[in-house]
Parts: C-alpha cells; structure tokens; sequence
C-alpha cells in the first residue's frame, strides 16, 4: 500500500502540472467572448461551456506515467489493480461526476443530465487511453500547395486541424450549412454573427501560430534558408485554408476580411510572446484583454466588409501585408539565449 | 595547450576572440579557431563546455557576446541568410517538425534551398536508401524512433549540399551500421571539399575520421591539433586535459 501512495502521490503532482485544460479555457477568445456576451442566455450557455470543458478535463490521470517504466516498476498485481482504481480519483472530474449522482439522486438535477455528463467524461477517459497518434490514412491526404512553402502549410494544416478550436469552428459552420441547405429563412445579420464566431473560434490559434512546432520545429525554422515574412505567411497560408472554407456557408467576404484581421493582429503575439500548446486541447491565447481587443478587430472587419463596402477587405488585406512584413522582420531577429 | 590552425588563407570557419556569457556566467571564453576546406573537425569536451554553445554561434542561431566570426567567407551575423544557404546543420534537438513525415521533410529541405522537383526527388531518394530510411518515409516525425529522426535530420543537412556541415553528436544513439554509413559519407563528402565541424563523445569514431581536434574545457580551447600530433591516445589526452574519470566504489552495489 505505501508504494502505491507514493506512486499517487507523484501521480497527483505531475497530473496538477500538466493540468492546463482550464487555464486553455480561460485565456481562449470564443470562450470569453461567448461568456461575456450571451449571458443573457443564463446558466444554459455556461452548462455548454462546462460540457465543453469537460471533454479535455476527463482524461487518465495514469497516463501521465510512461507505460514501459510503470511495467518496469516492482509492483504486486493487487497493488496495480489499485493503482488503476484509485487513479482516477486524482482528477477532478471524477469528483464532479460523483458529485452529480448524489445532486441526481436528491432531484437537484435530472439522471439525463447526469447521465450525458457522466457518459462525455467515460468517453474522455477510454478515449484518452487509446494511442492518438496521427495516422497516415487521414493526415497524409491534405491538400497540396504551389511554390515553395506546400510543405511547410501542409504541416501548419496538420497542427491546425489537431486543435479543439477548429472542430468547435466547424461545428458553428455545419450548423450554418445546415441552415442555407434546409431553407430555413435568417435574418442576413444572424449570418455575419456566425461568421464572426467561426472566426472568433479560430483566433485564439492565430495567436499562438508556432504553439504546436515544439523547440525541434522552432529551431528547424531558425536554419532554414527563409525569410521571416515567408514563415509567417506559410501560418497564415494555412489559417486562411481553414478559416475560408468554414465561413463559406456564412458570409464568405466578411470572413475573408475578419480572417485577415485574426492573423493580422495575431502576428504580435506570435512572435513576441510565443506561447507551447497542446494538441486536442483549445488554444490559449495572449491574455483576457488582448483577446477582447482580437475579438473587437474580428467584429469590426466583418461588418466593415458586410454591411459598409467590399473595399474594405482592401485596409484588412494592408494590415495584413504589413504585420507580416514587419513581424518577419522581428522573426529574423537572432534569439537571445 | 598547443595553438593550431589548418592553412589560414584557406580557412573555412573561422572565430577570432568569440565570447558567449549568460548574466554571470560565461560558456564560451575567447575562442579563437580555423577549420580548413574539406577538414573535418572534432570539438571534443564535457557535457556543458561549451560544444553546442560554439556550434550555435558558428552556426548564426546564437548571437555572440563579443568576438568575430567568418564562415563560407561570410560574416555569420552580417549575413545570415546567405550563410544558411552554404551550410548544413544537424542541430542538438534535430530540428524536425512532427508534423511532417520523413519524406516531405527530405522535399521541405529541397524546395528552400532552390532545388527543381526532379533533383530533390532525385537526391532525396538516394539519402533514404543510403540511411535505410526508405521503408519509414511515409512516416510522421512524431512517430519515428530516435535513430530515424536523428538519420532524417542528418539527410536534411546533406540534401542541399553544402559547402559547410555542423554537425551537433551525430553518431550517438544510432546503429553501427549507420554510424558506418554516416562517417563514409562525411569522409567523402569532405574528400570533396566539404568542410566539417561536429562535436562528439564516441572518441573511438572520433579517431577513425577526424582531420582536426579541438578539445574545449569551461569554454576554453585547451587542444588543437590534427590527430597525428596528440602526444598519446585520444582517449588518454582527454582524460589528462579535459576531464578525468572518477573511481567511486559504490560498496553498496551488490549487496542485496
């Protein structure tokens, strides 16, 4: 038994470190924007960013131990049934989960509602078990680019696309395709403010671009014959290839224009203040001001092009060329340490 | 210590006085070295002396404190994207993006040096057959083994053909096989004009191919000479001149 709460022990201080699904969260521009304008829709909208949350919450906390060293490890079989039973209990969610029987069981909440979110955590945890790793069957096919980057936005595509951000914009895209297919009569605005949040979706990772490249990638790009211009206009590549494609069912122009607006503003951060991020975990933008600024920026483009005139995708596409000048500039910079 | 330097007008790199500090700490302690065209150069030392602080500034990713340095007749920090076009780097975490298979890396590499489709498919095919890289090239970076990605790396530096190669342990943690490939492929290369600087721990590969040994304690150069004029072993210098071993018997060990 002590060897097994030694184990949980260091178990519980590695989980607690790598915990950063919250943090993800909170400093996440959908997330915040979501919070602060559709509070009037309640606590419903809240239940929905809680289920949200939930799914990157709920995983293994035994994962955390590399599988060869914990089979290497002289434990008993009985104290490795432990170790699997007691494991679990290490992450919050598991609380939370038991939590809501006894609310459940008492009538404070119904059993379908506990149900779904004692169902989404299981599904998180089995999930979080299986190897992830990309398989050539789906991230070999992506598109092939002309010139000299293809490889480079072929990558950038890759890491976009193994983000939670770009599923959640997907989800408000379909929803809009779903819409225009079955002829259901919006107002046309009700279009803008989806295209908006598609865009607001994405924006978080257009401020972290080089999250997902790990210090190999960050240095790969240090030794590569490009300019700094170049490099970012492969990320941007990449991000207008997803973000153009979503907003097509909406308000295409206008997400073209909040598109470049996202990327535009986004290069500072970027560069400035690069930030490691996880995959299949929301992206984790530059701070709750900053994001609420990005989002302001993304609003104004949209309806600048939407309701104003289509010229003004021309100041989107300057701001644009400029930031990605200038931020490629400071990207050439030599690093310091 | 003995001052060696290969043919000073034929230098290839070449670092006058090169300082590196860090606040209170200094890694790289003036620094004064030439390497020769088609030399290949062995930077010897502990973990912590200063190899791959030295290999990063000849390399332009790290700028120096103070000092000059010329590589491929350029100025490495007047010019660096000129330099990265001349020189091939095997960097100390690789410099791979996971995101990337083997393969796409190998044309990643042939496109931003300005070579046609034709001849990098071309070159690349041949690096993966030499490496036995060619049943994992449809593999992600992300995926490999360390010796793969460490041999993927090493084809990247090779690709674009550089007049250059700096290459940051290139023999550890990979086969003998390929460790035999590498080291012909380094020596030809080098019979061809290629200059190469590598930093290494395997003294026995060391021997086999080194032109130039340049051993580094606390960021001081305190060896530089060809192989042939090391008083005794490489082994044995190093362990008078660098570091020497520690004897502990651990009584302990065994007693269970």
């Amino acid at each position: 038994m002590a060897r097994v709460i030694v184990v949980l022990r260091t178990l519980g201080r590695a989980y607690r470190r790598d915990q950063r699904s919250l943090e993800s969260v909170v400093g996440n521009n959908f997330f915040v924007v979501t919070a602060l304008v559709m509070q009037n829709a309640g606590g419903f909208i809240y239940l929905l960013i809680g289920l949200v949350l939930l799914f990157p919450l709920s995983t293994d906390p035994l994962r955390k131990i590399p599988a060869s060293r914990l089979a290497l490890w002289p434990l008993e079989a009985g104290e490795r049934r432990l170790l699997r039973v007691l494991s679990p209990w290490l992450n919050p969610v598991s609380w939370a989960v038991a939590g809501l029987a006894v609310w459940a069981i008492r009538g404070r909440v119904t059993f379908g509602l506990w149900a779904a979110v004692a169902g989404l955590a299981v599904a998180a945890f089995l999930l979080s078990n299986l190897p992830f790793t990309p398989g050539p069957a789906i991230w070999l096919h992506v598109p092939r680019f002309p010139g000299r980057l293809n490889q480079l936005i072929r990558k950038n595509l890759r890491e976009m696309v193994s983000t939670l951000d770009f599923y959640c914009a997907l989800l408000l895209s379909l929803s809009g395709l779903t819409c225009r297919a079955a002829g259901l009569h919006l107002p046309s605005d009700a279009f803008v403010a989806m295209t908006v949040l598609v865009v607001l979706a994405l924006s978080s990772y257009a401020q972290c671009l080089f999250g997902l490249d790990g210090v190999g990638g960050l240095a790969r790009y240090r030794l590569l014959p490009l300019r700094g211009w170049e490099i970012l206009a492969a990320k941007d590549a990449a991000f207008l290839a997803v973000a153009i494609p979503l907003t097509l069912p909406l308000a295409p122009l206008a997400g073209i224009g909040a598109a470049l607006a996202a990327i535009a503003m986004g290069h500072a951060p970027t560069v400035g203040r690069p930030r490691p991020q996880s995959r299949w975990r929301f992206s984790t933008g530059a701070g709750v001001i900053f994001g609420l600024l990005h989002a302001a920026l993304i609003a104004m483009a949209a309806t600048s092009v939407y309701f104003s005139s289509r010229l003004f995708l021309l100041p989107c596409l300057a701001a644009w060329a400029a930031s990605t000048w200038y931020y490629g500039r400071r990207l050439e910079a030599p690093a310091a340490g | 210590m003995v001052s060696w330097c290969a043919t000073h007008c034929d230098a290839v790199i070449s670092c006058r006085n090169l300082v590196r500090r860090y606040v209170d700490f200094v890694a790289v302690n003036r620094i004064t070295l030439d390497v020769a065209k088609g030399a290949v150069c062995v930077f010897l030392g502990p973990n912590g002396a200063g190899k791959s602080t030295t290999l990063r500034m000849l390399t332009g990713l790290l700028p120096p404190t103070s000092g000059s340095i010329t590589v491929c007749g350029l100025d490495v920090t007047a010019n660096p994207l000129e330099l990265k076009r001349r020189i091939g780097v095997l960097p100390e975490d690789l410099g791979l993006f996971d995101d990337l298979t083997v393969d796409e890396h190998l044309l990643l590499t042939g496109a931003v040096y300005g070579l046609d489709k034709h001849e990098t498919r071309s070159r690349a095919d041949q690096l993966l057959h030499a490496l036995s890289l060619e049943e994992g090239r449809r593999t992600f970076a992300g995926a490999c083994s360390h010796g793969m990605r460490k041999k993927t790396a090493f084809a990247m530096a090779l690709l674009p053909s550089p007049r250059a190669l700096f290459l940051d342990e290139p023999f550890e943690a990979i086969d003998p096989v390929t460790s035999k490939i590498m080291r012909d492929l380094l020596m030809a290369a080098a019979r061809r004009g290629v200059t190469v600087f590598l930093t290494s721990h395997i003294l026995s590969v060391v021997e086999q191919i080194a032109t130039q040994v340049v051993m580094i304690r606390k960021g001081k150069i305190v060896w530089n000479s060809p192989p042939g004029d090391l008083p005794k072993s490489l082994e044995q210098h190093y362990f008078d001149l660098v570091e020497t071993p520690v004897v502990e018997d651990l009584k302990w060990l065994g007693s269970s």
